[in-house]
């Protein structure tokens, strides 16, 4: 059966198993999962100290609210997979052969997986972040309603997070190693993206430079709901996460199938 | 009905970008960086009809994987056509992958931290498979491969040989009319070799699917196929049955003995030592004149064997032997490119 001739239906079918799956493997590594979690408990404790000490005030630098924030930032963080070190392992190894001789998208597959494998992450980082905040902020933050919306802005956020690495990867039939590349994206992510501190602090320049770009909302969209926004800004999040997510798909797309072409220069 | 496989004057040239050694030339890599064109395969053209088996043959490096890689579709070619099943490959890859299966040795489809089963319902999913026929053949398969106490274990516990047989049974889950296999028997010791070669034999007959074996090991072309293609810096250089070129090329064996005294005198006709220090002889054994069984006797009867090998003399040596049959001198690898 083609897929031309495939019901819409089952045309997803592969993608959701392999997500599924994914997803099984992921339950199999309590080791990985213990270190995000520690790593996710160093990092709220020290920045939980840190803010004790630095002199702030009024509802938009509250510490308690900037705690919850970062919890969220770096839930959504910690979840994205590597799927670029997969891509680029696909090609350098030459595993890539196996895979695409398949009657289904590789990267459409690989994005499937990655994905699955983020949401098992978002479940036990989401469980350890929202505990670790609670107890080193000292209690939820005012009109603490809002911190459910963080749950489907963040499976967004982490899917739009999956996507740009996986443009990332697709790079790697033409760059042996996919690393300088992922550097400068993670680095702006971290810088543009307001991981540490919300973009509302940030100088009005750069707050507006910031907002044409997909990290406005990958990170600070999902942790804004700790400062409690209200339901039009949630709206507008949540549309702009799909906008993004629909470009940087359409991006990673066109380099994989450029990718395909330039994958002969490496010898398969 | 199209033939399996139809492959007309095809050709692929690979650009390989070089680097200058040392930190001067890392800075002038950054603003030029010289080129050479490879050709890893240079006016292929063969046609193999539905159900053969048909062996690629050649050493290390000759095009046999980029030529089967063209064929799945992965690679586009630089020039030249070719058909699988009707289908162009790098046009029409999806459409082509339900009707083909394909198995690179050293390479891995399985779910590392998971039972081959995941795997095998993961493809049937892909390849878009009702649930009942898929359960049938996947559990024949299992049996024909010996692999049911296998099959809920975890890939990352099985033995390399154990792996391949799933490789090759995930392959062939979705019934391929064309099985592609790439090297399936590398890094695999005798008999893990010998089982798999038998099973991709027996299911071809069973199936009725035409196979396309590229190997550097003449065993496999020996236990699996009926007719040989030898490709050599890219170029065909043989097409022939197997049994021909067995008679004409393949009638040598390297017999290595290990022996307990310092040397052995095995002295028979069509018998040369090709190397011989304290407590190890290499033969040269031309089985026409004296079979392999007759030279092991003499040595028993001569020393006590400690360890022996017999082994076919490797491909490079056969494609020498195939360019002297044609007065030609086989050009130094990579002289084509």
């Amino acid at each position: 059966m083609t897929a031309s001739a495939t019901p819409r239906r089952r045309r997803f079918a592969p993608y959701l198993a392999a997500a599924r799956l994914a997803a099984r493997d992921q339950t199999t590594g309590w080791a990985e999962a213990v270190g995000r979690a520690a790593f996710l408990a160093v990092l709220l404790f020290i920045f939980s100290s840190l803010w004790q000490h630095v002199p702030m005030s009024g509802a938009a630098a509250d510490p308690r609210r900037l705690l919850w924030y970062l919890a969220i930032t770096e839930w959504v963080f910690l979840s994205v997979p590597s799927i670029h070190l997969t891509l680029e392992r696909d090609v350098r190894t030459g595993d890539v052969a196996y895979r695409l001789p398949r009657p289904v998208s590789y990267l459409g597959m690989r994005v499937a997986e990655a994905f699955g494998v983020a949401l098992v992450r978002l479940a036990i980082l989401g469980v350890v972040a929202a505990g670790l905040a609670f107890a080193l902020s000292g209690g939820l933050p005012p009109a603490p309603a809002s911190l459910l919306l963080a749950l489907p802005l963040g499976v967004l956020a982490v899917l739009l997070g999956t996507l740009a690495q996986a443009a990332v990867g697709a790079t790697a039939p033409w760059v042996d190693d996919v690393s300088p590349i992922y550097w400068i994206w993670q680095k702006a992510a971290f810088v543009l993206g307001g991981l540490i501190v919300p973009l509302h602090l940030y100088p009005d320049w750069l707050r507006t430079a910031v907002a044409w770009t997909p990290f406005a909302v990958l990170l600070n969209g999902p942790a804004r709901t700790a400062f409690a926004p209200s339901t039009a800004d949630v709206l507008e999040t949540a549309g702009l996460l799909v906008l993004w997510v629909v470009l940087v798909g359409a991006l990673a797309r066109a380099i994989h199938h450029r990718g395909l072409r330039a994958l002969g220069v490496h010898g398969g | 009905m199209p033939p399996a496989l139809h492959v007309t004057r095809l050709s692929k040239t690979f650009r390989v970008r070089e680097r200058r050694p040392g930190f001067v030339g890392a800075l002038k890599g950054l603003f030029s960086r010289p080129s050479h064109d490879v050709r890893a395969v240079e006016d292929v053209t063969f046609t193999i009809e539905r159900g053969e088996r048909v062996a690629f043959v050649g050493p290390n490096g000759a095009g046999k994987s980029t030529t089967i890689k063209m064929l799945t579709g992965i690679l586009h070619p630089t020039s030249g056509t070719a058909e699988v099943l009707g289908f162009v490959p790098w046009a029409q890859r999806r459409e082509l992958a339900y009707r083909i299966g394909t198995v690179f040795g050293q390479r891995s489809q399985l779910w590392w931290h998971l039972p081959p089963t995941d795997t095998f319902e993961l493809l049937r999913v892909v390849y878009d498979q009702d649930r009942a026929p898929h359960a049938a053949r996947r559990d024949r398969l299992v049996d024909a491969f010996q692999l049911g106490d296998l099959v809920h274990r975890p890939v990352k516990t099985l033995s390399l040989g154990e792996r391949m047989r799933f490789e090759i049974v995930a392959s062939l889950l979705h019934a391929p009319d064309v099985l592609l296999l790439d090297e399936p028997t590398i890094g695999l010791d005798v008999v893990a070799k010998s089982v798999i070669r038998d099973l991709v034999r027996e299911r071809s007959t069973q199936d009725g699917a035409t196979v396309l074996l590229a190997s550097h090991d003449t065993g496999d072309m020996e236990a699996v196929c009926d007719r040989v293609l030898v490709i050599h810096d890219g170029r065909l250089l043989l097409d022939r049955p197997v049994g021909e070129l067995r008679r004409t090329y393949l009638r040598r064996k390297v017999v290595t003995l290990a022996t307990a005294e310092p040397r052995v005198d095995v002295r028979l006709p069509g018998v040369t030592v090709r190397e011989a220090s304290p407590h190890r002889t290499v033969l040269e054994v031309d089985t026409a004149t004296t079979p392999v069984e007759a030279v092991i006797q003499a040595a028993l009867a001569a020393t006590r064997l400690e360890d022996l090998t017999v082994e076919d003399p490797p491909m490079e040596e056969i494609v020498k032997a195939i360019y002297a049959s044609a007065g030609r001198v086989a050009p130094a690898a990579g002289s084509a490119r």
